[in-house]
């Protein structure tokens, strides 16, 4: 480390603004920096393995704590600048105020955008260290950068790295120590010290003086008019940009295959068939390996046959039970079946339970326990909450989940998200969202409520309600799609044709009647482009088991609580009377026979469950397309509208549900009219 | 040319930024290094008007819409 530098000013004693987190004894370590500089690599190298992740108190916007040494070690969301823009700027500005060490990670070969933040933070009077990473893309970009000269320029330490491979990761441990305040505008400190009695830090008061009204309110002072922050802005902008000078030198741009594929993931002629092959690939994995492949050794057999068989058979030692067997042939097809019946449970006749076996001898066979006392056939029964949640979170939705967020994962550190974002940016915005919002969409077709989820990365309420609806009505998530596929194939091409296009014609037309009646106007896609990478499988993982684990922890207990709604919907006999009142609309109005009405409400519990009823009725190619068509447009699963009520409120969640039930009905029965 | 936009740029072209939007986008603009005076390479153009804009080493996409706003000469 060089001491070239300037005498930094004296640390000053600063009021610590409340914090609404933590030990306050604990001093704090916050990282910041701007989006895909490889934050999340570094406080993983620091962190260790326990990580609470959790929501900042008032938004969505996920927070990372750990410990580290004696420090509490926070990340923060990806941002250009220390301000009130974002939802992410709001958070990672309170945590920043609240920091007592600054760990900044820039991005070696975007220095001139990154560093303003470096800058700004340093003018806060924060003591900063800055750990500048990808040095290797810079080499290879033929880009020099100068770290002592810049330590000199900046008055911080700084160190290299390239975190992805781990190097010089080691020397992060010694700049903590070594963290000081930087070399401010001289003018601008003046100004700030001035505010000190007002404002309860230096920091704060930079904040106030570029217009932050959220800060200014805090401390009961007018906010300043934004012409100032535009001053200073400009000013930052061009001390940076003098700094760099000494710093950078760069001799050619090199012709890479990274980056030549990132430019050609963006061109007009090939970024569509490239985003074909991803498509594909991404269905090859999702879809066919996990979502089939998997998900039949997961859910079939360990899922159905041993853990759930097991919990039940457990229930069942002392409880009066119907057991009833159906042994299945070769094809999986059900050959005979016959009930036991144990009124003093299996304990209680074991002969019997041998029977049982006796009849199954050597043959696959499905077991459907029916208990007498309706406490357990609400918990363990055919929709037991206990029973189900458990089959359907661990053995369905945690392969799905994963296999999506790995998938995910791969696309987002290889950096090809926000060229897709790019390509497809004008073509959603017929629909009222921009580029962006093709993520949740993508996402959408593994699982609904993890889309949901997701929703959150846009940028407006606007597109968040757009989006959500989208996904609610007219995206068949991967557990129907199976379904849906297998009955389309019984149905043929002409059938396919119809659905597919009834589907698509349905979703632009939800969004763009949303776009022209909803206030606001879509927000204009600026979106960076980082370069292309080769995703390192070790931070790919430790990503993908970080979202997964999020989502299970987020919609885990909505799936509970939705299982256990419909068991009481069934214990009560209120599944029942809702069948019934639905029949004539089934019958008359979508010409469908009777069971179709129980598909659609076992489509309320899980989607899928509605798409394999409909699998049992003996249809023709038109009731095919009616009975999909219907189903898909049918309100979301129970889980799903959990998570929708949480995350667009009550008022919304319900209208978007109650929108969706009757614009299936409608359209179903419209399409049947039309085809009969 | 006076008066011309960003929007109007074709890949290959290359421009001095003019003039930006008012409030928080053009605050943004300056964050990620774009002013009046700075140079932009057109490096991609899509069908409907989203550019893809390369200086100093960065690549950002930006909307038409966006590009209608912001003002350029050509150089």
């Amino acid at each position: 480390m060089s001491d070239t530098a300037t005498t930094p000013h004296r640390p000053h004693k600063h009021l610590r603004t409340q914090g609404p987190h933590g030990d306050p004894a604990r001093k704090r370590i916050v990282l910041v920096g701007n989006p895909n500089v490889g934050k999340s690599v570094v406080f993983n190298y620091l962190s260790g393995l326990y990580v609470d992740v959790s929501n900042f108190p008032g938004t969505t916007v996920e927070l990372s704590k750990a410990s580290y040494l004696t420090y509490d070690l926070y990340d923060t969301p990806g941002i250009y600048g220390v301000s009130s823009f974002n939802d992410e700027e709001r958070v990672a500005r309170d945590i920043i105020l609240n920091g007592d060490i600054i760990l900044n990670i820039v991005d070696a070969v975007h220095l001139e955008r990154d560093l303003f933040l470096t800058q700004q933070l340093i003018d806060m009077g924060k003591r900063v260290g800055v750990i500048v990473n990808m040095l290797d893309e810079a080499h290879r970009q033929k880009i020099d950068v100068d770290l002592e000269k810049m330590e000199e320029e900046l008055g911080v330490p700084v160190v290299g790295t390239v975190a992805v491979k781990r190097k010089g990761l080691e020397n992060i441990h010694e700049l903590v120590d070594q963290v000081r305040e930087g070399k401010q505008s001289r003018e601008l400190h003046g100004e700030l010290h001035a505010m000190l009695s007002t404002v309860g830090s230096q920091g704060e008061a930079l904040l106030v003086l570029e217009g932050d009204k959220v800060i200014a309110e805090r401390h009961g002072i007018p906010a300043v008019d934004i012409s100032r922050r535009d001053e200073i802005y400009i000013d930052r902008r061009n001390r940076v940009n003098r700094s760099l000078q000494q710093v950078v030198s760069d001799v050619e741009t090199g012709k890479r295959v990274a980056a030549v594929l990132g430019r050609w993931s963006v061109s007009p002629w090939l970024g569509f068939p490239i985003l074909a092959v991803v498509l594909y690939a991404l269905y090859l994995f999702v879809g066919v390996f996990v979502a089939q492949d998997l998900v039949e050794i997961t859910e079939g057999q360990i899922g159905n046959r041993i853990v759930e068989f097991q919990i039940k058979k457990w229930v069942a030692r002392h409880a009066t039970t119907t057991v009833s067997v159906d042994v299945l042939d070769a094809e999986g097809e059900v050959a005979s079946t016959r009930d036991f019946r144990f009124e003093d449970g299996l304990e209680g006749d074991r002969a019997l339970w041998h029977d049982a076996q006796a009849y199954v001898g050597l043959e696959v066979a499905d077991y459907t326990f029916t208990y007498d006392n309706p406490w357990l056939v609400l918990f363990f029964g055919e929709f037991g909450a206990v029973t189900m949640t458990l089959t359907y979170l661990l053995f369905l939705l945690l392969p799905l989940v994963l296999g999506f967020y790995f998938a995910l994962s791969v696309l987002e550190d290889s950096g090809y998200l926000p060229r897709l974002a790019t390509l497809v940016d004008r073509a959603l915005r017929f629909i009222g969202l921009n580029g962006r919002a093709v993520i949740p969409i993508i996402l959408g077709f593994g699982c609904v409520t993890m889309a949901t989820i997701t929703t959150r990365l846009l940028g407006t309420q606007r597109e968040k309600t757009i989006a959500t609806t989208i996904l609610q009505l007219a995206i068949p998530c991967s557990a129907q799609l199976g379904v849906i596929a297998a009955l389309l194939a019984t149905a043929g091409p002409t059938a396919t044709l119809i659905y597919t296009g009834i589907i698509f014609s349905f979703l632009i037309s939800v969004g763009t009647i949303m776009n022209r009646t909803l206030p606001g106007g879509i927000s204009p896609l600026l979106i960076d482009l980082p370069h292309m990478r080769m995703p390192q499988l070790n931070n790919v993982t430790k990503k993908t088991l970080y979202k997964t684990y999020f989502f299970m922890k987020e919609a885990g207990p909505w799936f509970f609580i939705g299982a256990l709604f419909v068991s009481i919907l069934q214990v009560t006999g209120a599944l029942n009377s809702i069948t019934e009142a639905l029949e004539p609309l089934v019958v008359g109005w979508l010409k469908l026979p009777r069971d179709g009405a129980t598909a659609l409400v076992m489509g309320l519990v899980r989607r899928d469950f509605g798409a394999a009823g409909m699998y049992h009725l003996d249809l023709t190619a038109y009731q095919i397309v009616v009975a999909l068509v219907t189903l898909t447009l049918f309100v979301p699963c129970v889980a799903s509208l959990m998570v929708m009520l949480k995350e667009r409120g009550l008022r919304q969640g319900i209208t978007i549900w109650i929108g969706s039930l009757v614009l299936a009905l409608t359209i179903g029965g419209i399409v049947s009219q039309i085809l009969n | 040319m006076p008066d011309m936009k960003l929007s109007a740029m074709r890949k290959g072209m290359r421009a001095r930024i003019d003039g930006l939007p008012d409030g928080e986008m053009r605050s943004h603009f300056i964050r990620i290094g774009l002013m009046e005076g700075s140079v932009v390479a057109c490096l991609e153009r899509l069908p409907g008007g989203t550019l893809v804009l390369g200086f100093q080493h960065q690549e950002v996409a930006l909307s038409g819409e966006l590009a209608e706003s912001i003002a350029i000469s050509q150089v």
